[in-house]
């Protein structure tokens, strides 16, 4: 399936290289912000307030 | 049965993507803490001792061992606020296995560090409420076991001035938005929150402690003049 999807890149190789690193990079940091986010779900830190 | 294909695959990537989270919620975040606990704590030596001088070379500093605590005057001993998001006091509760450095400020990120001050509360030992905020399950968890404590137990802060040690009064479940748990209150309090229960954000555990011993005793017990004992 990985490999499909990187066949699938357009150019030569160090181009889809080049674009799979970017995408995976992309991947990755929406994935921490969406679990630093989640993480709220089962710890916030314990603060106490309006916005809590 | 491509459709089946398709489903089983999606199934099996959101999995992963769940086993990813728990793995970097109750492990990956540890390390961060554990790595920013290990940094500050030069940078607390520093403080307390670059922060006790100052206020050494200007008089106000207490005596290490008063010589007649009953006679003492009731001088109330200040300290200077500290940097927002740096480290400047250590907890210590032996009951709930805590021994932390604790930052300035609670946000998002003072709270990865460890227990946070939250700044617009008094000082940890000064009048009013000190309040510490600190996680429960995640990012070291410093505050894992905290309802492991009990009325009568002892919560002890270092800050510049000193130790002070704080004697368990009240212990509260509220909503998370139960911002009146952090008012100032007459005497020297300290305030403890976290989530509650554990590995969930719904509630807050409250522990409410007052000052029983340190150096700011005296002026704590002058505050309740017609109390016996008030501040014991």
């Amino acid at each position: 399936m990985i490999r499909r999807w990187f066949q699938a890149l357009p150019g030569p190789l160090p181009v889809r290289l080049l674009i799979a690193f970017v995408i995976v990079a992309i991947v990755v940091a929406l994935l921490a912000v969406v679990f630093e986010r989640a993480g709220d779900l089962i710890d916030t830190g314990g603060v106490v307030g309006p916005g809590q | 049965m491509k459709l089946l294909r398709g489903l089983g695959w999606t199934m099996i990537w959101a999995g992963g993507l769940v086993l990813l989270f728990l793995v970097y919620q109750l492990w990956g975040t540890n390390l961060i803490t554990d790595r920013a606990q290990d940094q500050a704590t030069d940078a607390l030596e520093v403080y307390l001792s670059d922060t006790g001088e100052q206020l050494a070379a200007a008089g106000e500093l207490p005596p290490p061992t008063p010589d007649d605590p009953e006679a003492a005057q009731p001088v109330l001993y200040e300290e200077p606020s500290p940097a927002l998001h740096t480290p400047f006091a250590r907890i210590v509760i032996p009951k709930a296995g805590v021994d932390h450095i604790v930052f300035a400020g609670v946000s998002r990120d003072d709270l990865k560090k460890g227990p946070g001050h939250m700044e617009w509360t008094a000082l940890p030992g000064q009048p009013g409420n000190a309040v510490i905020s600190g996680h429960r399950t995640t990012y070291g968890a410093p505050f894992y076991d905290l309802d492991l404590v009990g009325v009568g137990d002892e919560i002890t802060v270092q800050t510049a001035i000193g130790t002070h040690v704080f004697a368990v009064r009240e212990i509260l479940i509220v909503s998370p938005s139960a911002v009146e748990v952090t008012e100032p209150r007459l005497g020297v309090w300290l305030t403890l929150t976290t989530c509650h229960p554990r590995r969930s954000a719904a509630q807050r555990l409250i522990v409410h402690a007052e000052l029983a011993a340190g150096p700011n005793l005296e002026y704590a017990r002058s505050l309740f003049p017609d109390v016996e004992g008030s501040a014991s």
